[in-house]
């Protein structure tokens, strides 16, 4: 394959990926259709930060939070049905099944863990020793700017920590997994070993929980443009959109099986980052996953980071010849 | 122990009658197809064929089996397709239920034993204090901000087992659906195959 130049690199020489906005296929059917599927985005993402501006506070709550973002999904999950980006794509009985597994996890038992040794102690203890009054100015700013920065920064880190993720090899057997997903549904979010799922939840969002309003508003933000990195769904989103946020396309370049294109568009709800840092690449691709679309087991999700690990540190010690599949991305 | 009673809830088994005059041959070419995936291995012995999939894709029409047999039998009505399929996800979906009922169990008990220690950790209730608003919010009508109250009661009960149960309840649905939708696919894949032109 010839793949196209983005930058410095070659992106599309191993597996197809179409570059650039042009090239990409707009949304077909009826006027009704072609108009929903332009302005469901922008519409969904102004009702909802509308709803947490304007909620009383009674109502501007973790719980209701919770609610909304169910719900969300559960329209989404519609969508996907309705108007599919790709055939290929459409979730199966077994992949349904497979993705709730694990969100199901993230809901029990690693939420139970994250309560004793995840980002919630951390910030809990630096909460404990801090000066609030020195954080007046802060909470003295628009709402809306508040709610802007925690997203921003929050997402600053989840782009260094992702980025982190496929340069540095121990970091890299943690993510692994994730990239062995084949297509991209409303929960393939949460399907990868809990060791990611817990490193990648590491944040300082968390840590805004004093300005509940505007952390929400921040969360609103995850819910209404980070969930597009996984999702089967075309929609003709906006210019400005897709140069401000993430999108499906971003991401499914992301997981191609494309090597150079997996090594773009790292953030999870702020494209421009990637763009500040030279990494993004806008355009899409179907085929994804590694070792040409190998499915992973969930034993072997639950299991990859330990036993390659287990391997190269042998490998090191020159007991054993490493293994080429655990390579590092980078 | 026999499997034979319990093993419906991870097998398929069906039976399909073959056009008059199909051969046995004829309907395997035609089902040959289905087994050329990637992560598919199959074997055919005259009117029997034996399949393993290992890895397979999402894509995979089949993807829900591991691994088969397929047999051409002659009934009184003519040939008859008769397969077993075996699916470690509907095995996997099954036991999924019974695992997090256990996952909820855990966190009541988790709940009991942290209970005294979160008692003894309460802390003196600060004072109230105005929390700042920028003007233009209030202009725009913004509520007022309210300090975060901590719900000292929630914490003291300890993390709540309901989501757990939700997640049983979901993968029992499921179990249900996709042990009846799934051995309907399978029939009507295999049914289109063999009429396949």
């Amino acid at each position: 394959m010839e793949g196209v130049r983005v930058g410095n690199r070659m992106i599309g020489t191993q597996s197809p990926v179409t570059v650039g906005w042009e090239n990409l296929p707009r949304v077909e059917g009826g006027p009704i259709k072609r108009h929903f599927f332009t302005w469901f985005q922008p519409a969904a993402l102004f009702a909802l930060i509308a709803f947490w501006y304007y909620a009383p506070n009674s109502i501007a709550t973790a719980s209701t939070a919770i609610g909304i973002g169910i719900g969300f999904k559960a329209l989404l999950l519609a969508l996907e049905w309705v108007n599919p980006r790709h055939d290929s794509w459409r979730l199966t009985w077994k992949e349904l099944v497979i993705d709730l597994f694990y969100v199901g996890l993230g809901f029990t038992i690693l939420r139970m863990i994250d309560g004793y040794i995840g980002d919630g102690v951390m910030i809990e203890a630096i909460q404990g020793v801090f000066h609030w009054e020195k954080f007046a100015w802060f909470m003295g700013l628009p709402l809306l700017m508040q709610a802007f920065l925690i997203s921003f920064i929050f997402d600053f880190g989840q782009y260094w920590m992702h980025r982190g993720m496929h340069n540095w090899y121990p970091l890299w057997l943690t993510h692994a997994p994730h990239h062995y997903i084949t297509q991209l549904n409303i929960n393939k979010g949460a399907v990868g070993n809990p060791v990611e799922l817990f490193l990648i939840g590491l944040g300082v969002g968390g840590f805004f929980d004093f300005l509940p309003r505007a952390a929400l508003i921040a969360g609103t933000l995850g819910l209404a443009v980070s969930t597009y990195q996984h999702i089967n769904v075309r929609f003709n989103t906006p210019r400005w959109w897709r140069f401000l946020f993430n999108t499906t396309e971003h991401h499914s370049v992301h997981h191609s099986q494309d090597y150079e294109a997996s090594r773009s568009n790292y953030s999870g709800t702020w494209i421009i980052i990637d763009r500040m840092f030279g990494t993004c690449v806008d355009g899409e691709a179907e085929l994804l996953g590694m070792e040409g679309g190998r499915k992973m087991s969930i034993r072997e999700t639950m299991t990859y980071p330990f036993t390659e690990g287990w391997k190269s540190v042998n490998a090191r010690l020159g007991r054993r010849p490493i293994d080429p599949i655990a390579v590092p991305a980078e | 122990m026999t499997l034979r009673f319990i093993d419906w809830i991870w097998h398929v088994k069906g039976r399909l009658a073959l056009a008059p005059g199909q051969t046995s041959d004829d309907a395997f070419t035609r089902l040959a197809p289905l087994f050329r995936q990637t992560g598919t291995s199959y074997e055919r012995l005259k009117d029997r064929l034996t399949f393993q999939k290992k890895d397979q894709a999402a894509q995979d029409r089949m993807s829900i089996f591991d691994s088969g047999t397929l047999r051409i039998e002659n009934g009184p009505h003519g040939s008859e397709l008769h397969y077993r399929l075996v699916s470690r996800a509907l095995l996997f979906c099954f036991l999924a239920a019974p695992l997090f009922l256990s996952f909820a169990g855990a966190t009541i008990v988790i709940g009991q034993l942290q209970r005294p220690s979160v008692e003894a950790e309460k802390k003196p209730e600060k004072k109230d204090v105005v929390l700042p608003q920028n003007p233009i919010d209030k202009a725009l009508g913004a509520p007022a901000p309210e300090k975060p109250k901590k719900d000292d009661k929630k914490k003291d009960e300890g993390p709540s087992p309901t989501p757990a149960y939700v997640f049983a309840g979901i993968f029992a649905v499921l179990y249900v659906v996709g042990r009846i939708l799934e051995a309907r696919l399978v029939k009507r894949l295999f049914q289109n195959s063999l009429r396949a032109t």
